[in-house]
């Protein structure tokens, strides 16, 4: 199976959120309705142990996990791996609204849309990729912080930039209790 | 879900989905971008817009405003028809007319105040998006009045003043490539110039050093700074005339090039003298070694670039004299017009460089009547001798005052009256007014306060010409057709030229014919351009080169790059400007121990947030869902003592009026200083700037540096 993977790069992100205006106008995501995008940014200033500020600026959405575990707590076998991206992809015509999916996800990826009762998430615009595109998100990003890339092409420092390094950084740098 | 429907619902172009990419350009911000852009249509629908990768100037790349287009042009209080008001002044009562009806009734209304009183009395006014600029300024003229003023009165011309005033030339760009070290002068980028970041992040991998200097700790300064300095607000000029005196006394000067091509050198080495390390330090409140390693990085580690901003410093009362402190850094250090410094160069066509030159100049100036003061002429002489516009920050009170003669009708092109410190009093005066005409996009603040409103159309809905840097020029064709009734600005100017009977056939011609008249002499018609999607290479574009143009002398009165500003010393000294470029306090017209103590807080009115354009897009859904609320920030310290927490409502006022917002605690800014974005109906920043509080050199109001007071209000 082909893989892509998306890579984020902290230190060129600055939560202008382009990536998320763009997801919106992708997916239709119609936020005045109350309905979430599915990629969401953060600027956030994390207090250190030394007294002095992180300030952290940060893109996240679906992470495409390997062995994704919304995947195995759908009931009803809504969600799928896409054999040619590996992107965690979704039908939710049979969708009974359970939000297992949202239970089982440690990232908070699947979202629940109120108006038709069914869940929706990133689904990495895999039919984008398919097509020789790059996601809306990552076409986007003027700052070169997302990217996404076949997985064989991530190697040595970049690796270190895959998935949720982010959220490592932060918790390494957040504040003892 | 079949192969085709999940295609169309991934909005994938191609026959078999029936999407098609058409190209057009991004106008939501300054023409000084409009990036290109891809609209991927379907039924004359927009149905989601890309940055167009083969763009020479954008390359793909767009900015999260930018990314809203189909938000923005879709929205829901677009103006539909054109509009004639049945209420009172600003209650917004409006009924729809036909093209023709308000045709007649604007004919009638401005003749009648030009029989009245004269042709002056009739001001032009143009706000966002500026496109329409050369067809209104020469319409205004043909009219047969003086006063074309735009949004320049508070953006962008005070630095290009600053330029012509020091060099002989208007604005320069850093010379990233061939640079070594980039002093980022309030330089954002990321939330303010998207297209400004790829150069610096280059220039740091290969390598090179950046400093940045700016009141708020940016993503600029985390992700790009080596070095960063966190300036008191409105105190940059001590710090570049502190770091011209460390470089002449540590022989890091350029002696040959100063020599060679500058004047004033001993007057300015002197004024110098004035701001040693331990001063400057205390009013800029930097670390003396910090500014010690960034003036040496600065000065020794060249060639060294310099960001110069439209807005960042000249919103201050001392905004022009502290861009031209720091563009004497430049030369000082012989890094103006060389390769890696800062290079001038000539626009070509609205603002933009293109290495060749067009007849946008003569389109105009061959039609300007000579026969009256502009409004706010002899108030601010650097603003009279290198602007041919009005100075609009003295409209309120020649509205008010009807001298030195009456204004007595306005024709505004996406006016917006929030610009304009004391909004509330510009709105009142506009009773006094006969008429008022204004095209927009949208319903906007202002236009409730028009007889007249127009219903302008998005860039997408329109062909307009543009110039690109690096010699190119467009014309695009409409991605989608005009919503409603609206139509393109130019279309109406030409349109009621015709309707009014002007005396002036090219402009009754229309629009293309007008353009093919500016770029006679590129070699190209409207026709060549628009049989491209994409922008034309002109024949015989000249790419800037440095050096070019120092080699025959500055275009100043000495034909020398002027520490000492031979312009300045020839105006009437009653007007107390100073040759050199000293530093004043930025609230030195606040500062009586009443107002110190009532008022103990620097607020900056107007710093970037990513979705936000001055007014324009506060209304956009998808960019006000990123931040729903007017907001202050406020340094954590200070909220904690003031018993002010995140969300908390909170009353800023100034001695001018007080506005209500909820704050953001946050450590980017330092105690003492407020921060908040501008253009909000429900908050609008310009209640608490008051009318006078302005550069006297430029006279740009000090938006980003006041007075103010905030205090938490009840739930």
């Amino acid at each position: 199976m082909m893989k892509y993977v998306f890579t984020f790069d902290p230190n060129r992100c600055s939560a202008c959120s382009s990536c998320m205006i763009a997801c919106t106008d992708q997916n239709d995501i119609d936020l005045a309705a109350g309905e979430k995008c599915y990629r969401k940014t953060y600027d956030t200033e994390i207090p250190l142990d030394d007294g002095k500020v992180y300030c952290a600026y940060l893109s996240t959405a679906c992470m495409h996990c390997d062995d994704a575990p919304c995947i195995a707590a759908c009931p009803v076998g809504c969600i799928s791996k896409d054999p040619d991206t590996g992107f965690t992809i979704y039908d939710n015509t049979n969708c009974i609204g359970c939000k297992s999916c949202a239970m089982a996800c440690p990232f908070g990826a699947p979202r629940y849309r109120k108006e038709d009762g069914k869940m929706v998430k990133c689904d990495g615009c895999y039919m984008r990729v398919k097509n020789g595109m790059k996601p809306a998100c990552v076409r986007a990003c003027s700052f070169g912080a997302l990217d996404c890339v076949p997985e064989d092409q991530v190697t040595g420092a970049y690796s270190d930039k895959a998935c949720n390094v982010l959220i490592n950084q932060a918790g390494l740098r957040r504040k003892a209790h | 879900m079949t192969e085709l429907e999940k295609k169309i619902k991934a909005k994938i172009p191609g026959e078999d989905t029936g999407i098609e990419i058409k190209r057009s350009l991004c106008a939501v911000c300054s023409p000084g971008n409009h990036c290109g852009l891809d609209c991927y249509v379907k039924d004359g629908k927009l149905l989601k817009v890309e940055g167009t990768l083969e763009h020479p100037y954008n390359k793909g790349k767009i900015c999260t405003k930018g990314a809203s287009n189909r938000d923005y042009i879709y929205r829901k209080d677009r103006v539909r028809t054109p509009l004639k008001r049945v209420g009172a002044r600003g209650e917004g009562k409006f009924e729809p007319i036909s093209w023709d009806e308000a045709y007649q009734i604007i004919a009638e209304k401005l003749n009648a105040v030009k029989e009245q009183y004269s042709p002056h009395s009739v001001a032009f006014f143009s706000g966002f998006c500026k496109w329409y600029r050369p067809i209104l300024h020469r319409f205004c003229y043909t009219f047969g009045s003086v006063n074309f003023g735009t949004d320049d009165s508070t953006c962008f011309k005070s630095t290009d003043i600053c330029h012509h005033l020091t060099t002989g030339r208007g604005g320069n760009g850093p010379n990233l490539p061939n640079a070594n070290t980039f002093l980022g002068w309030n330089y954002g980028g990321y939330y303010s110039n998207h297209l400004a970041v790829p150069g610096a992040q280059a220039l740091k991998e290969r390598g090179g050093k950046i400093i940045i200097i700016d009141t708020r700790y940016t993503p600029a300064a985390k992700n790009l700074a080596d070095i960063f300095l966190q300036i008191n607000p409105g105190t940059d000029g001590a710090l570049a005339l502190g770091m011209a005196k460390i470089i002449i006394d540590n022989g890091w000067a350029d002696m040959d090039y100063i020599e060679k091509y500058t004047y004033g050198f001993e007057q300015y080495k002197e004024l110098v003298q004035k701001y040693p390390l331990d001063k400057v330090c205390q009013i800029t409140g930097l670390n003396p070694d910090d500014v010690f390693a960034a003036t040496k990085l600065f000065a020794t580690n060249g060639p060294a670039a310099i960001n110069f901003s439209a807005s960042a410093l000249a919103h201050r009362t001392n905004g022009l004299q502290t861009n031209r402190a720091i563009l004497c850094l430049s030369a000082l250090t012989g890094n103006y017009d060389q390769p890696g410094g800062n290079i001038p160069s000539v626009a070509s066509y609205l603002h933009k460089r293109g290495g060749f030159d067009t007849r946008e100049m003569e389109f105009r100036e061959s039609k300007r009547p000579h026969d009256q003061l502009r409004i706010g002429e002899t108030r601010f002489p650097p603003w009279d001798e290198y602007c041919d516009e009005f100075q609009a920050m003295d409209l309120l009170r020649q509205i008010e005052e009807g001298t030195p003669y009456p204004v007595k009708a306005i024709v505004g092109f996406g006016f917006n009256a929030k610009m304009f410190p004391e909004t509330d009093k510009l709105v009142k005066a506009f009773d006094k007014l006969d008429f008022f005409v204004d095209a927009d996009m949208f319903m906007s603040y202002t236009t409730r306060f028009a007889d007249i409103v127009l219903p302008s159309c998005s860039s997408l809905e329109r062909g307009e010409m543009k110039a690109y840097e690096g010699g190119y020029l467009t014309f695009t064709k409409p991605a989608i057709p005009p919503l409603y009734e609206s139509k393109s600005d130019v279309n109406m100017l030409c349109e009621l030229a015709r309707v009014m009977d002007l005396d002036d056939d090219l402009l009754k011609a229309g629009y293309e014919a007008c353009c093919d008249w500016m770029i006679q002499d590129t070699g190209l018609t409207v026709a060549d351009l628009k049989a491209s999607d994409l922008p034309v290479k002109v024949p015989g574009a000249k790419p800037t080169v440095p050096g070019e143009y120092i080699k025959n002398g500055f275009k100043t009165r000495t034909g020398k790059f002027e520490f000492y500003s031979t312009a300045i010393a020839s105006y009437d000294p009653k007007y107390g400007l100073n040759p050199l470029p000293d530093y004043v306090d930025p609230l030195a017209d606040e500062n009586d121990p009443e107002t110190k103590a009532n008022y103990p807080f620097h607020l900056i009115a107007g710093a970037r947030i990513p979705n936000t354009l001055h007014s324009r897009l506060h209304e956009v859904p998808w960019l006000r869902s990123l931040r729903p609320d007017p907001l202050v920030e406020i340094h954590v310290d200070d909220a904690k003592r003031l018993g002010i927490g995140e969300g908390d409502k909170v009353a800023l006022s100034s001695p001018h009026g007080t506005i209500h917002l909820k704050a953001k605690l946050t450590s980017k800014v330092k105690p003492g200083v407020l921060m908040m974005a501008h253009g909000y109906t429900e908050a609008n920043a310009n209640e608490l700037v008051g009318r006078n509080h302005l550069d006297p050199y430029s006279g740009y109001p000090g938006f980003k540096s006041l007075r103010c007071a905030i205090r938490k209000e009840a739930e």
